[in-house]
């Protein structure tokens, strides 16, 4: 186990001033498998054959670079404001993919607090396959209309 | 892929709409069931404001996802792009209907990159997301 493994993640509030431009983020590996396609395709009614192409959709792995702050903070709540994708190389079952994630930008408009992330999902040799970049509204603990929100 | 239309594509050429209705199940599916979440926990969204639980912005660039899919084939998952915003709370329940139209193609490396103006609106006429998505067509 890497050193940095060895001691557990000490999970902070996610706030305005708690959320630093530069933090980064990784996710765990995830091995995309053939279960995770059905379940996306029928979670958006995509018929494609995904499956018999061998390939995944390209939006599969969105929510694990959308949940990247989660790995370091607790996030009483937030909402989603954009998205960014560039699509290099398919996704497909077999695949080991992880997300990695860096704050580059955090700003308040009309009185509301935003982090900006940018972020790269790679296969297990590093080769990119999705980069881009989103927007999350970050909602202080007291206002917060929700616990879990993407 | 199959599905790739292979008529000319011309500029303001309108792709054909999808429509989605957005039930808890596929909500659930796509989004996980968990307590204290807007997505999954209807009593929740309710004491947070919310009519009812809401659908993740998410679900929206998989839809633009599938248009363009259709419209280049594999040219979107190899090369392609999508810039969305969510501007409006897409709830259980709703109708969406997901619009493209074609806005330019230019010549990329041997290729012709497409680029579509993308919206989703609920059923009552209301955009819920915008953007721009771009395909390779080879």
């Amino acid at each position: 186990m890497p050193e940095s493994r060895k001691t557990p993640t000490a999970f902070k509030k996610l706030t305005y001033d708690a959320v630093q431009v530069g933090d980064e983020f990784v996710s765990d590996d995830h091995l995309v498998i053939p279960e995770d396609v059905e379940t996306h395709s029928f979670a958006v009614e995509d018929d494609h054959p995904w499956l018999a192409e061998s390939m995944a959709p390209p939006t599969l792995m969105a929510n694990q670079a959308l949940h990247l702050r989660h790995s370091q903070y607790i996030v009483h709540a937030g909402l989603h404001a954009k998205m960014e994708f560039n699509f290099l190389a398919p996704i497909q079952p077999g695949m080991r993919v992880r997300t990695r994630g860096k704050v580059i930008d955090k700003y308040e408009r009309r009185s509301k607090p935003y982090m900006v992330t940018e972020y790269v999902t790679e296969d297990e040799s590093g080769a990119v396959l999705v980069r881009g970049q989103f927007t999350q509204m970050i909602i202080p603990e007291p206002e917060a209309p929700h616990g879990h929100a993407h | 892929m199959a599905t790739r239309i292979d008529e000319p594509i011309t500029i303001g050429q309108k792709l054909p709409a999808l429509v989605k209705e957005i039930s808890q199940r596929r909500i659930d599916a796509y989004s996980g069931v968990r307590p204290r979440s807007i997505h999954s926990d209807e009593a929740w969204a309710r004491q947070k404001g919310f009519r009812t639980c809401l659908a993740q912005g998410m679900m929206s660039t998989a839809y633009v996802s599938q248009m363009m899919v259709k419209l280049v084939g594999p040219g979107f998952a190899r090369g392609g792009t999508m810039s969305m915003a969510f501007i409006k709370p897409v709830y259980a329940g709703d109708r969406l209907t997901v619009h493209g139209v074609t806005k330019d193609k230019q010549r990329e490396n041997g290729a012709t990159r497409v680029t579509v103006d993308v919206w989703v609106e609920n059923q009552h006429g209301e955009k819920t997301a915008v953007g721009q998505a771009t395909g390779l067509l080879t």
